[in-house]
């Protein structure tokens, strides 16, 4: 018997990051040097003491799966309970793909029937945030609610991206609208929810087909006079579904020496798979000014207000600007780019030039579209 | 390379006994756990060259204090030594001997007798935890193979040794089980010494680097900024591992630069980091500058400070301005923790019963004369004080400076004490008079002693405040002052303390009634019913306290060092140093006009011989160039080993090529003893059984071998003297003698003279005709061993530099 077991959905394929989730899924995804997206949701729950975690993956899971292991590296390595990844197999029948959040949950059910849980927390894989999930059950305790959903301001002009909550005197949710075209509040929802395990089991297993949390069954608990209680979340976060978001959050971190006190140890820390590598070095041509720099790289030209992860090489007279820049890229002399997230691996030829004014996308493939060798 | 005969044939034993010279590096972690190269920490190299030569039964041997060596390794999975058969195991001592061993003994090992026998493996890999190097111990163990040896050791590329060695497990075995019969104590003496096994070193051609000092720590790490170097030792093939452990990545701040340096993640670097190295979450705040040094783990250095040939120990703080300057040659040091601030205007007050050039009975004197003049030249205000004894008076009546009379209460009665003063080089001598006390010839050994220095410390704080400059460390020597930090604590004094053990036989125990005359209100639990130990007293209260030498102060955490005072001083353990003594320079044969012919290292080749023929000639020994001469000049007594030497003596005299001379005086029995060698072998030993009355410097210059095989030896001063002349000192293991002489190695070519351990007369036999053996037929490596000694340096400056250091840490 556990009280609360949780569930990460890693499968989204985040079509709109383009060529960064060609080979992997949105979580394995780069973040501020040395994370990746999951990081954060893994930390969050091994702080919260929370120590069962189904990983329900669907899209390119081996990177997550190699990535993940057995959890230890943020302290989720239970042996009664624990990290279990929850890969789509072969039923009688035929070999069941995931049609929405919802139809994920139903089809793993048997995971939570497992742990007798009476509360089941249920929790995207790719948002940049820092939360006690403590606090959310222990208002949803208070209040005997039947479904919580954590949720946030946002001041931001892409709300029809979210779903959009309208709320009650007491925070009750009475209007849950998915990806609305005209939003009515600045109140989203952050895609964390609660559920007692009961009320879960009667929404998935009803007569009607409910494969989604946020376009059907939350819409249908409140059609059927659930409780939904809103918990409203009042730090840093940030859903980085495309590539401007994603640069938008690197930034941020850039920006901010306080970001989610990473670099205090008077914080709680965020975790990360260590790859065992050497320190990175700064050579004798090297300047790296407002950026960070994760393991195993060797800088020898200029770094400015760029976040650079793991095993990057920048050879000398190379200028790299306001980018993000992800795991093993190389790049040559004489190399001036600014604006750009580079994709992982990325080899940038010597005397290469790519100087936007709005963020994009370099990778191995668009590499002379995006910039030019100067002459 | 046939791979079968490699594969798992091979198991390691990793030797973490080894304590190397680290000042406070090492004070909370053995060199194996040290951290190195930002992130990772020594123990990591070994386990990694086992990991990526497919060993996997690895035995570890620490020594005291291994907590953060198991802490690091944990069940050693990161290693792949988490296995179900073998692995890696932690061997720790089963017994407290007492040794201070610098490398793994038999007798250790065969406390793990069962690991040896169970192990499968047919050859033992023998090496230091404390190595930086990245080698696949099967191309090692092919190398051996190769050479046809039962014994191997390998040298680093420019022939210092490596420490490790390569063994038939069946012949260590051999050796593990029979410790207590054969003479070897450990791999390197079979290898230095065993004629029946073949042997070979080998040297290798990576970088590699054995970590025995804060020098070598710190070469070591500035070499990983070298490319061809780092390239090697992070092999990418053979990857270095090291626990796992979770940091943000690096943060660089809007006006960071960082050049030629090695960051590691979780650091903040806003200012300025050149040609250096810094560890996990350190943080460099705006406008600092660290040059040339190494920052451990989450030190912290202040906005505009300056940091230069340093090595700062995890969190250490370096205050907002502080300016840390050491030198390639004198780098600064911090002890964990410490908060490093600029150098303040330290005024350092010794207070000393004996004082050179004032009056001096002993070694004392020496120290505490020769560190206030260094303290001085290095720009600290040094202060000394002393009681007025009527010699000091008659001699330096004229230069004396009248301060200040006071009256002082002592036992209800009233006292007149008067402050004298002497300026010399900056250096400020007071003196205390008081004629009911101090009006006598001899300074110690009267009945009244405890009144009297009782006296003279109450005397010495009530004169505080008329002193040239208000010291901020009363640095206080053996018994006589040591009721100071008592009376600061009565009087509600803050200046911080620092005692100093110059020997722990000289204790000053008397009864309590001297603290009723001092008016001593606290009761102290130390103190037994109405009996006082002003040296226990000490110890108890002092802020910290020091010895001679950094092994003295090892053995004195055991009771055959310690006696009585043994629970005390392990309960300082903490706040206790040791600190080795240093030479005169103008001690030696540079500049001196009493020997026959004075030299230098250019010189000593040509000069030796005519200063042998000189002491020979004045002493009537057969003279003969060829004479291997042994010399002594000593306190004739038990504690300087005269009970093992005479007998040692006798048999090695046979060979009539051999020569002793010895000056002093002491012991009647040992005096009687010495003149009937004399009388049996008088071509080849002369006597000169009186002190100071002669001029010693003669032996000094004119000897081949000082020899010093002391019992208990503080520091001892002869031997670094014997050094300066290139007269090669063979002594016991122990003290201030294990810290200054480096036994020589055939093979590495490295010693200043010759170390035995067991007190008795035939490891001191066996030792001497080693000794003798070198001089005769291996003339160029007794060459090597003058110039080695020769350069050996234990300056007055060197000893004064450690004290400062501490001193600055405390205030």
């Amino acid at each position: 018997m556990k009280k609360i077991i949780s569930m990460i959905l890693v499968g989204g394929k985040g079509t709109r990051l383009g060529d960064m989730t060609k080979y992997k899924a949105k979580p394995a995804i780069s973040f501020g040097g040395k994370y990746r997206l999951i990081d954060f949701t893994l930390s969050n729950l091994s702080h919260s003491n929370i120590d069962v975690c189904g990983i329900v993956t669907q899209y390119e899971p081996m990177e997550m799966m190699n990535y993940i292991g057995n959890g230890a590296s943020w302290d989720l390595d239970y042996t009664d309970g624990g990290i279990q990844f929850l890969t789509p197999y072969l039923k009688k029948e035929d070999i069941e793909w995931q049609k929405g959040t919802g139809h994920a949950i139903k089809q793993f059910f048997d995971f939570v029937e497992n742990y007798q849980s009476d509360y089941v927390l249920i929790l995207p894989g790719d948002h940049i945030y820092k939360m006690d999930y403590n606090k959310m059950i222990n208002a949803m305790e208070e209040d005997d609610s039947d479904i919580t959903i954590a949720s946030t301001r946002l001041v931001q002009d892409d709300l029809h991206r979210f779903g959009v909550i309208e709320l009650d005197e007491s925070n009750y949710i009475t209007r849950f609208l998915e990806k609305p075209n005209n939003p009515t509040t600045d109140l989203v929802s952050m895609g964390i929810y609660i559920f007692k395990k009961d009320v879960l089991k009667e929404l998935l297993f009803s007569n009607t087909d409910l494969p989604d949390f946020g376009r059907d069954i939350i819409p249908e608990a409140l059609k059927q006079n659930k409780k939904i209680l809103s918990y409203e979340f009042k730090g840093y976060w940030r859903d980085v579904g495309t590539i401007q978001s994603l640069y938008n959050a690197n930034m941020d971190m850039l920006d901010n020496p306080g970001f989610l006190g990473l670099n205090s140890s008077k914080n709680l820390p965020i975790f990360s798979r260590s790859l065992n590598l050497v320190p990175h070095i700064v050579l004798y041509a090297g300047l790296v000014q407002n950026s960070v720099i994760a393991d195993g790289c060797k800088i020898n030209g200029q770094v400015k207000h760029s976040s650079i992860a793991y095993q990057v090489d920048i050879k000398s007279h190379s200028v790299i600007k306001d980018c993000v820049v992800f795991s093993k890229v190389q790049i040559g002399e004489f190399v001036h780019i600014e604006n750009a997230i580079i994709n992982e691996g990325v080899i940038i030829p010597k005397n290469y030039e790519s100087i936007n004014s709005k963020c994009v996308l370099i990778t191995q493939e668009n590499l002379y579209e995006m910039g030019e060798i100067r002459e | 390379m046939k791979w079968v005969k490699f594969v798992n044939n091979l198991f390691v034993i990793v030797d973490a006994i080894n304590q190397g010279s680290f000042s406070h590096l090492t004070r909370h972690r053995i060199p194996g756990a040290m951290p190195f190269g930002a992130k990772y920490r020594l123990i990591d190299f070994t386990l990694s060259n086992c990991k990526n030569s497919k060993v996997f039964n690895v035995g570890i041997f620490p020594y005291g204090n291994y907590r953060s060596l198991s802490d690091q390794i944990g069940s050693g999975s990161r290693w792949d030594l988490n296995r179900r058969r073998d692995g890696v195991f932690l061997l720790p001592p089963k017994v407290i001997v007492n040794t201070i061993d610098h490398e793994i003994s038999f007798q250790r090992m065969y406390e793990h007798l069962e690991y040896f026998k169970r192990s499968t493996q047919e050859y033992a890999l023998i090496t230091p935890a404390n190595i930086v190097m990245n080698v696949n111990y099967n191309d090692l163990l092919e190398k051996y193979l190769d050479a046809e040896v039962d014994l191997a050791t390998f040298l680093t590329d420019d022939y210092r040794l490596l420490k490790i060695y390569i063994i038939k497990k069946d012949l260590l075995l051999d050796y593990i089980t029979k410790y207590d019969q054969i003479q070897f104590r450990n791999l390197s003496d079979v290898f230095d010494f065993s004629s029946s096994i073949k042997k070979t070193s080998i040297r290798l051609e990576n970088p590699s680097f054995l970590i025995e000092s804060s020098q070598d720590f710190f070469h070591a790490n500035m070499q990983l900024l070298m490319e061809e170097v780092r390239d090697k030792i992070f092999d990418s093939e053979r990857p270095i591992y090291s626990k796992e452990t979770m940091s943000a990545p690096t943060r660089y701040g809007e006006h960071a630069i960082v050049k030629n340096s090695i960051i590691a993640s979780g650091a903040v670097i806003e200012g300025e980091v050149i040609n250096s190295i810094v560890g996990r979450k350190a943080h460099v705040k705006k406008n600092a500058k660290v040059l040339h040094s190494i920052l451990l783990n989450h030190s912290n250095i202040g906005e505009n400070s300056v940091v230069e040939y340093s090595i700062l120990d995890k969190e250490t703080i370096v205050i907002d301005d502080a300016k840390v300057h050491g030198t390639i040659d004198q780098l600064f040091v911090s002890e964990k923790k410490q908060i490093v601030t600029s150098e303040k205007r330290l005024t350092i007050l010794q207070v000393s019963a004996e004082v050179e050039p004032y009056m001096k009975t002993g070694g004392l004197a020496d120290v505490v004369g020769g560190n206030a003049e260094a303290y001085s030249k290095l720009g600290r205000k040094s202060l000394v004080i002393m009681p007025l004894y009527p010699k000091i008076y008659e001699k330096y009546q004229l230069m004396l400076k009248h301060e200040i009379d006071q009256t002082i209460t002592f036992g209800g009665e009233d006292f007149k004490a008067s402050l004298y003063s002497l300026t010399h080089q900056n250096t400020v001598y007071y003196f205390i008079e008081t004629y009911q006390f101090f009006e006598r010839d001899k300074i110690y050994g009267h009945d009244d002693d405890d009144f009297r220095f009782g006296f003279f410390s109450l005397a010495v704080i009530a004169f505080l405040k008329n002193l040239e400059s208000y010291p901020n460390i009363i640095h206080i020597h053996d018994w006589h002052s040591a009721l100071i930090p008592m009376l600061l604590k009565e009087k509600n004094i803050d200046i911080k303390t620092l005692l100093t053990i110059h020997n722990i036989e000289y204790q000053g125990k008397f009864t309590t009634e001297v603290l009723e005359k001092l008016n001593i209100k606290t009761k102290y639990n130390f103190i037994r019913p109405s009996m006082l130990n002003f040296l226990e007293a000490g110890i108890h209260l002092a802020d910290k306290i020091s010895t001679v030498s950094e092994t003295y102060k090892e053995e004195l955490s055991y009771e055959y060092y310690s006696k009585n005072l043994v629970e005390s001083i392990n309960k300082r353990a903490r706040d206790f140093y040791g600190i080795l003594n240093g030479v005169r320079d103008d001690v030696g044969p540079k500049n001196n006009l009493e020997i026959a012919k004075k030299y230098d290292l250019v010189s000593v080749f040509l000069a030796k011989p005519k200063n042998k023929k000189d002491l020979q000639k004045r002493l009537s020994l057969t003279e003969n160039k060829n004479a291997f001469i042994i010399g002594m000049v000593t306190r004739i007594v038990e504690q300087k080993g005269f009970d093992i030497i005479i007998p040692a003596l006798k048999e090695v005299l046979k060979d009539q090529n051999i020569q002793f001379v010895i000056l002093g005086t002491g012991n009647e029995m040992y005096l009687k003893q010495l003149r009937d060698l004399e009388k049996q072998f008088p071509q080849q030993v002369s006597t000169n059984l009186t002190y100071n009355a002669t001029n010693p410097d003669y032996i000094y210059a004119g000897a081949d071998l000082f020899l010093m095989p002391s019992r208990v030896e503080p520091c001892g001063l002869g031997q670094m003297i014997a050094l300066k002349y290139g007269t090669i000192p063979l002594v016991r293991q122990t003290g201030g003698l294990n810290d200054t002489i480096d036994h020589y190695d055939l093979s590495g070519k490295r010693g200043n003279g010759f170390k035995f351990y067991n007190l008795d007369s035939r490891d001191l036999i066996f030792q001497l005709n080693y000794a003798y053996s070198v001089f005769n037929e291996h003339k160029s490596d007794w060459n090597q061993i003058i110039i080695n000694a020769m350069n050996s340096k234990f300056t007055i400056k060197d000893s004064a530099i450690k004290y400062i250091e501490l001193y600055e840490m405390m205030v």
